[in-house]
């Protein structure tokens, strides 16, 4: 078991300011994977939810059992723009997953920048 | 129940697991012991003591407030800049590049507020303390069996189990290891982790579940806390540790998500023998123990699926549309069902427990070939349970693919049978099947099936052949359900039957209908605000099974535990316990069968039975103590449950008190001399009276003595002079007397275990009085009345069902001098309530009615005519004659005088 003055060293030095340090490395790396996984299971959830699969299946298959020939085409249209529709919702989301991943990994560096920046030219 | 069984630890070779050593030893780190598994080789190094509990507290709230300073750093942050553009009136030219590029002060403050955003993140996932969740947690089956495929047993490659431990499984080391402390232990023992357990949220609901009286092992569990050596510093014993990582690999097991109080609990219990021996003798056995922690198990478990089925249910379509949007709108066939796949998705059918082999061979029925199934089994037997368990895995979707995106739709049969016409019914039958075909997304349930045979067979409400022959075409698959024995009469021998995979659903084992019990009794909690405790719910399991023979497990014993939580609150109010007394009572009541705990005024009347038959008989010692014996047996629950309570046969001449003694003991036992089955046998001669006696086959309303025992199984069955039976009918009590049961006409089995059997027979009675008159003794009679006199009249294996052939002796004088008085009182006591007038006999008046009235050979019956004679006649003129009044004392005289002695009046 670690001794005391080790557990109360371990948690001022590497806790409290050896937490500054190990922010750049997590968040590059474990906290990178936990974003990308989020978004993963978020837009694995939704493509499941919207069945692609299952409609692209049944893309010529008549919708409520409307067998004849106006019923297939109207079926056809149909699910031709309902799955359109899904597809460009299923690209926004995709798009604003990916929009903040670009933001997590650009944000501290940039954010740390301008601060600087700003604190240069205060001073200056 | 959790797996109790022990792993294979592995002591540290260096400090060979000595908590002392250990703390220091450079090889484990602390840990003593470890035990592979497929997580990594577990081991527990955190440090218990109050330096490390009081560190890892403070580090906690040191860290809190760190990360609330930075939060209000991060909010300052944004106000300043904020308040910096309003100062300079910026906000219109925030949209502009100049303004970005100017770097102005209050854009630097918003850039720190979003880079100590970013900072705070990191901390609050990695720093503030939060409980891991089990590698195990979330996986799939097989996932987890791929996991389990290597197990690690290196050393090196070590896995701290301590951060999957919730707070309270911490606050519970921390306790154990004060009370080790408080007590001067040096180390803390799973005995004092126990005993922390107990203090614990989970503690309290396992007390409460298993009904504890802390006080009854309180001594003992003292003695124990102080069983170790005593000494100071207090360490974390190796014992303990085992402990704390067999909690660790049961949480895993159980596919917990984290490690609670709960495994730490029973581990400490089961690592015990002697916690075990110290709670077995304060009245809780170990097995009960298990079952309770099963209990919470269960119900911790059943959160956690619910929230897993809510998060799946919301992927299911809430129409009855398929995702596909192929299917139809089936609007007859909504008229008569509802979509169980539906109410399940919206959180109307609970979480069914038990059954997995029955779903097992359902599932593979429907996946070996799209076959229609038929579940047979007893109403109240789980079937409806398994159907409702399919419609909770279709919303999950964690079906075959035959059932994968469809609905479960309950047909109401009696409503489609009900148009009356056949004709018609068929076709609407047919329309509905053409509905379920186009649409293409609905599997059938028909409960009760039998409904669509006319349940004659091929009467006019014939359904079967139609469903057959649609079945035949296989455009849809269909779940039936059926009684077994509607289906042997009705199906099996029909072309519905030969299409239908035949998948049994048998009565629940007591065991298993505890666990639903378990399962379910939260629901039942919560409507009547009522707790039950495991000993409630053991004994309605027990009751059900034992006494309501007529329903089924699991749904007898959920029917009483209900009732008995309904009683309870009106009774107790609300947050009272349901004990097992209340379930008891409400068999009581259901079957009138005394089953409670016997009271001190039931126990008195039972242990004086002797006297307060012969209250009502005299003589016949042997058959008093003998009736009365069987009765204290039965009360006391030291009898062979699967017989009746006691089979006699009284043996003698008429009028000597054989049917007296059995009118005796309903008034005294059974609340009413008339509470008992009487079946004169010389009214059952012939082979046809069976039918009377059990019913016939198709005939709902039964036989005479199995329909009055279904209806009031707790009586006497007293059969009257049963030399004269058929032989057929003294079959039928050869079952009787050997199993308990006889089945009728219907096929229903009526359970005769809580009968009194007592036949009465004439047979041999000149044989009896030649012999008493003789002088021999009685038992000598009695074994020469079995071999030879009763040989050509009863077989000897009925004969030797009896638990007593009891032979009646003949009266003597002075027994029917003593009858005398009793008819006497009887006359006198219907006089003063009925008149109001006192009737009393001298002692010479009485012995001479007796003389009058003795035969040897009629008992006490020509004393009933010469008492109506002498006495009831002449009363009836003095009555008639208003020659006695209210108040008035009328004296029976010797020669049959009646005296009356007018009342004085006193005011």
């Amino acid at each position: 078991m670690i001794s005391r003055t080790g557990s109360i060293a371990k948690y001022f030095f590497i806790d409290l300011f050896g937490s500054v340090v190990y922010f750049p490395a997590w968040w590059y790396t474990v906290g990178f994977w936990g974003v990308l996984r989020y978004f993963g299971q978020a837009l694995s959830y939704r493509w499941t939810s919207y069945r692609f699969h299952i409609w692209l299946k049944n893309f010529f298959v008549p919708m409520y059992g409307q067998e004849d020939w106006s019923g297939r085409l109207v079926s056809v249209f149909m699910r031709f723009f309902v799955l359109l529709g899904r597809l460009i919702a299923y690209a926004i989301e995709a798009a604003i997953y990916f929009l903040f991943i670009i933001f997590w990994l650009l944000a501290p560096p940039l954010c740390l920048i301008f601060f600087l920046q700003s604190l240069y030219r205060g001073i200056v | 129940m959790a797996s109790s069984t022990i792993p294979e630890f592995t002591l540290c070779p260096a400090c060979q697991g000595d908590p002392r050593t250990s703390i220091n030893c450079s090889a484990c780190r602390g840990a003593g012991v470890g035990v592979s598994s497929p997580d990594g080789y577990l081991v527990w190094t955190a440090a218990a003591d109050h330096f490390s509990f009081g560190f890892r507290k403070l580090r906690l709230k040191v860290n809190a407030i760190l990360h609330l300073f930075l939060a209000i750093i991060v909010v300052a942050c944004f106000g300043l800049f904020f308040f910096g553009v309003a100062r300079a009136n910026a906000f219109l030219v925030l949209a502009t590049r100049d303004y970005w590029s100017a770097h102005t002060w209050e854009s630097g403050f918003l850039w720190l507020g979003f880079f100590l955003l970013c900072f705070l993140l990191f901390r609050l996932r990695v720093y503030s303390e939060r409980v891991k969740p089990l590698p195990t947690w979330g996986k799939s089956k097989r996932d987890l069996a791929r996991l389990a495929e290597k197990t690690v047993s290196d050393p090196h490659h070590a896995k701290e189990i301590s951060p999957h431990f919730q707070e309270a499984a911490w606050g519970l080391v921390e306790r154990a290891y004060a009370l080790a402390e408080k007590v001067g232990r040096i180390e803390v023992e799973p005995v004092h982790l126990f005993a922390a357990a107990l203090t614990s949220s989970a503690g309290g609901i396992f007390m409460t579940r298993l009904g504890m009286d802390f006080e009854k092992i309180k001594e003992g569990l003292v003695s124990l806390l102080r069983r170790a050596p005593a000494g100071s510093p207090t360490f974390l014993s190796l014992a303990a540790k085992k402990v704390l990582l067999q909690s660790y690999l049961q949480a895993r097991e159980e596919r917990r998500k984290t490690v609670g109080a709960t495994q730490i609990f029973l581990q400490s219990l089961l690592a015990e023998p002697v916690l075990q021996e110290t709670l077995d003798a304060g009245g809780y056995p170990i097995k009960h123990v298990s079952q309770v922690m099963e209990w919470i198990r269960i119900q911790e478990q059943l959160q956690e699926e619910h929230s897993r089925f809510v998060a799946l249910a919301a992927l299911k379509p809430n129409t009855a549309m398929n995702r596909a949007m192929t299917a139809q709108q089936t609007v007859l066939l909504n008229r008569y069902s509802e979509d169980l796949t539906l109410l399940a998705r919206n959180g109307y059918i609970g979480p069914v427990i038990g059954r997995e082999k029955e779903m097992e061979e359902l599932l593979r029925a429907i996946e070996s070939g799209r076959r229609s199934v038929i579940l047979v089994g007893q109403p109240g037997s789980g079937k409806s349970a398994l159907i409702e368990a399919l419609a909770r895995r279709m919303v999950e979707e964690d079906v075959p693919q035959e059932l994968f995106d469809r609905r479960l739709v309950s047909v109401h049969l009696p409503q489609l049978v009900a148009v009356g016409e056949s004709g018609m019914a068929a076709q609407q039958l047919l329309a509905m099947l053409h509905e379920v075909g186009m649409s293409g997304n609905i599997i059938l349930v028909l409960s009760g099936i039998e409904a669509l045979t006319g349940e004659s067979g091929g009467g006019p409400m014939d359904l079967a052949e139609t469903l057959a022959s649609e079945l035949d075409k296989g455009y849809f698959i269909m779940i039936g359900t059926t009684t077994p024995q509607a289906w042997t009469t009705y199906l099996e021998r029909r072309s519905l039957g030969s299409k239908l995979v035949r998948v049994n659903v048998p009565d629940m084992e007591p065991d298993e209908a505890i666990r639903v019990l378990m399962a379910k009794s939260g629901y039942i909690e919560y409507q009547n605000h009522v707790f039950f405790s495991y000993a409630a719910l053991e004994k309605a399991v027990q009751l059900a099974a034992r006494y309501l023979t007529d329903g089924h497990l699991p749904e007898s014993a959920l029917e009483i535990a209900k009732e008995a939580a309904v009683l309870a609150r009106k009774e107790r109010g609300e947050q009272t316990f349901v004990t097992a007394e209340d379930m008891a009572r409400i068999v009581h009541e259901k079957t009138n069968i005394p089953v409670e705990s016997v009271t001190q005024d039931e126990s008195e009347k039972l242990l004086n039975l002797e006297a307060r038959l012969h209250e009502r008989v005299i003589g016949q010692q042997d058959a008093v103590v003998a009736v009365s014996s069987a009765m204290r047996r039965a009360r006391a629950g030291v009898r062979e449950g699967k017989r009746p309570i006691a089979n006699f046969l009284f043996m003698g001449p008429t009028g000597v008190g054989k049917t007296e003694l059995a009118k005796a003991l309903a008034a005294e036992y059974f609340g009413s001399e008339k509470a008992m089955i009487r079946l004169d046998m010389s009214e059952y001669q012939d082979h046809t009276s069976v039918a009377r006696v059990i019913g016939i086959p198709g005939d709902e309303r039964g036989g005479l003595l199995t329909e009055a025992v279904r209806k009031n199984p707790f009586t006497i069955v007293l059969l009257d002079e049963l030399e004269k039976a058929h032989p057929d009918i003294l079959t039928l009590f050869l079952q009787v007397m050997d199993d308990g049961r006889l089945t009728d006409g219907v096929g229903r089995t009526v359970d005769f275990t809580n009968v009194v059997l007592i036949a009465t027979s004439n047979a041999g009675t000149q044989f009896i009085q030649d012999q008493v008159a003789a002088g021999t003794l009685l038992e000598q009679i009695k074994t020469t009345l079995l071999e030879r006199e009763l040989k050509g009249i009863f077989r000897p294996e009925f004969l030797n069902r009896f638990d007593g052939i009891i032979v009646f002796k003949p009266l003597t004088l002075d027994d029917v001098t003593q009858i005398a008085w009793l008819m006497i009182g009887s006359l006198a006591k219907g006089l003063e309530d009925r008149e109001g007038i006192t009737f009393r006999a001298e002692d010479a008046a009485v012995e001479e009615l007796a003389k009058a009235g003795f035969d040897p050979l009629f008992g006490a019956r020509p004393l009933r005519r010469k008492i109506q004679e002498r006495v009831d006649n002449a009363l009836a003129d003095l009555l008639l004659r208003k020659e006695v009044a209210r108040r008035d004392i009328i004296v029976l005289e010797p020669g049959g005088h009646l005296r009356v002695e007018k009342a004085t009046t006193k005011i």
